[in-house]
């Protein structure tokens, strides 16, 4: 929360939104859908006397009320450790999407995204999150990501590819200073800062068979699918592929299936 | 040559009363209605490109451009050449943004000659620079459409076969100066499978008609500059594959990326290999790169083919990029506002339905309002909401 404020203390435009993730869904804390109720209330009781800028103030509050109702209102069903990231990001480039839509002609908003994580990648989500990755790339949205626990190799290649900063934190107990330090200021200034050095993101492909990564593989021409080794069929789109025979004796094409 | 029957052309039709669909609203603006009809054709593209055939991943695609003296005319601003080449160095840049392992060459013609502008290449940044240079070429003389396309099948035929040959030609003349018989080249190009697409910017020429029948391709004539734009984005796409086209697996490498600070011990700087052919400036010497998994030659940027040893090097996001094109998102099922219960709120965006519609998924029954839809499948290509009911415990 206290980067969420200095980041509204920059500058009067600046704008947040906060969105909590978790294994079934994910849900945006700030700002929240009945905000318009707050807006108008002139006795409202949640916003304090003591001098805060009053914006801060009542995003606190909303902020700590919203994460109250989601911790009581989801059970824990299972033991999975993976969040849904792809779909909190997802939900995030939406937001910002519509967010740009509605600014009058002639302003602009820089975006950016900040994860901060604890749990560990999710493997099935590779797909839906290299769209959003993509889709954050042509944008023009950086992506960084600050991670607690275990380093997540989904998360450095985003920020290779839209161009953000991935740290993962030595100390938990140092997280504010470490937020305040590395992820505050904006890309204009980072130029001019000595920040940590960019991580070593590993490129290679995983093989679909063994999961293996490989560095040398062989790729389907139809379906992209990526194979250790050579084999007649491939198991994602079933095509039968022309093996290159010694002799000149051409091989029975079976019937093409399409992509299922 | 069989003769198919000529569509009839426009003027043979029935009166068309073109003005009647422009409706003025309250204020006599025209806003709503052009949002309407843009709107409209935005949708049409979404639905229609969702049908389940095998399409031709890696491409390689040759372009044509006419640097005839018809070139010179001022149609198009400044000139067509100049509004052309800028529109093409978005085109390349576009093209290799939704197929990164695809190779592109541009070829020129003038004087009833062609030369090759650049080679057969998967590296954006020299069709760019030789697009921005070719902005000062003086236009004379007429175009040669055999010479081209016969300069352009050198190449393309010894291709893999397991890669969709395309050429796109760029025609604003409405002649051509062909030293052979054409028709024979077309039927050349047909047994090449080689599919080619014409753009014309003046007229519809007669030659252009058969040649993209008989191959397969597309014949547009633009009307003006935003309908140039979106003709070439049309060709981005990756077109469905012929059904002679080999499948194969292709043996590719990913390689790692070297990082080496300064301060590394075993840090030995190094020629990168794509520098060895005069590159495009900056010092040879780098510290880290990307090694040849089988040889060890060094390059700085992927896609790239190593000139040692021919193997194909590419990381993995390069192939996750043309992912979507193979497992499209459904169009989402349009509905009017009044049907909903219960939040008018966007799921996505979490704004508030001020639209008279809304779209629901049909996997997962999530409201969305028109911009994100619109949003969704254009760049997200997957629905935010599925993604969620996707996994449960």
């Amino acid at each position: 929360m206290v980067m969420g404020n200095s980041h509204l203390a920059m500058s009067r435009t600046n704008k947040l939104a906060v969105i909590a993730s978790h294994c079934q869904d994910s849900h945006f804390l700030y700002p929240s859908k009945s905000w318009k109720g707050a807006d108008s209330g002139a006795d409202d009781a949640s916003s304090s006397g003591d001098g805060k800028y009053e914006l801060l103030s009542v995003a606190n509050n909303l902020i700590a009320e919203e994460m109250r109702n989601v911790m009581s209102k989801t059970e824990v069903r299972g033991n999975s450790t993976d969040t849904l990231l792809a779909g909190s990001l997802a939900k995030a480039l939406c937001y910002i999407h519509r967010v740009s839509k509605e600014l009058e002609v002639g302003q602009e908003i820089k975006s950016r995204i900040l994860v901060i994580k604890a749990a560990e990648d999710c493997a099935l989500q590779y797909m839906n999150f290299m769209n959003v990755i993509f889709a954050a790339q042509k944008q023009n949205i950086l992506i960084d990501a600050c991670v607690l626990d275990s380093d997540s190799g989904l998360l450095q290649q985003a920020c290779d590819i839209t161009g953000g900063l991935y740290l993962k934190i030595p100390q938990k107990i140092a997280l504010a200073q470490y937020l305040l330090w590395v992820f505050l200021p904006d890309s204009e200034q980072r130029s001019q800062l000595v920040l940590p050095p960019p991580a070593h993101v590993d490129y290679r492909a995983a093989c679909f068979c063994h999961r293996n990564l490989i560095e040398i593989g062989y790729v389907c021409s139809v379906c992209l699918s990526i194979f250790c080794n050579f084999s007649p069929i491939c198991t994602t789109c079933e095509t039968v592929f022309k093996i290159q025979l010694p002799h000149m004796v051409k091989p029975k094409k079976k019937k093409l299936k399409q992509l299922a | 040559m069989d003769e198919e029957p000529e569509r009839a052309k426009r003027w043979e039709g029935g009166y068309e009363r073109t003005w009647e669909v422009l409706k003025e609203d309250e204020s006599g603006s025209l806003k709503a209605t052009v949002e309407e009809i843009l709107f409209q054709s935005k949708r049409k593209r979404v639905i229609e490109s969702h049908e389940q055939v095998r399409l031709g991943m890696m491409r390689h695609l040759y372009l044509v451009i006419d640097c005839s003296r018809s070139m010179e005319d001022q149609d198009l601003k400044p000139n067509r050449l100049t509004s052309s080449l800028k529109l093409m160095e978005a085109f390349v840049d576009e093209y290799f943004d939704q197929n990164p392992i695809s190779q592109v060459g541009i070829i020129t013609t003038k004087n009833k000659r062609a030369e090759k502008l650049t080679d057969l290449t998967g590296n954006p940044k020299k069709h760019t620079a030789a697009l921005k240079k070719a902005v000062d070429t003086v236009c004379a003389g007429e175009p040669s459409l055999y010479n081209s396309l016969s300069l352009a099948i050198q190449s393309l035929k010894h291709m893999p076969g397991h890669t969709s040959r395309e050429i796109l030609i760029v025609l604003s003349s409405l002649t051509t100066c062909d030293p052979g018989n054409i028709y024979e080249l077309i039927k050349t190009l047909k047994s090449l499978k080689v599919r080619v697409s014409v753009i014309g910017l003046s007229a519809e020429v007669r030659v252009c008609t058969v040649l993209t029948r008989e191959t397969g391709g597309f014949y547009h004539v633009i009307l003006d500059e935003s309908h140039f734009k979106e003709l070439l984005m049309m060709h981005v796409k990756p077109p469905p594959a012929s059904s002679s086209s080999e499948c194969s697996l292709i043996r590719m490498g990913f390689p790692q990326h070297v990082l080496a600070a300064l301060t590394d011990q075993d840090a030995k700087p190094s020629f990168s290999m794509s520098h060895l052919e005069g590159g495009s400036g900056g010092p040879g010497l780098s510290l880290g790169g990307y090694f040849c998994p089988q040889c060890h030659a060094k390059y700085t940027e992927l896609p790239v083919e190593c000139k040692v040893c021919g193997l194909t090097l590419v990381s993995a996001p390069h192939l996750a990029r043309s992912f979507h094109h193979l497992f499209p998102l459904q169009a989402f099922v349009e509905s009017p506002m009044q049907e909903l219960q219960g939040d008018r709120f966007c799921q996505a965006c979490e704004g508030e339905l001020k639209d008279k519609r809304i779209f629901t998924c049909p996997s997962c029954h999530g409201v969305f309002c028109t911009e994100c839809d619109l949003f969704i499948h254009d760049s997200l290509h997957c629905c935010p909401c599925c993604i969620h009911s996707h996994i449960g415990p």
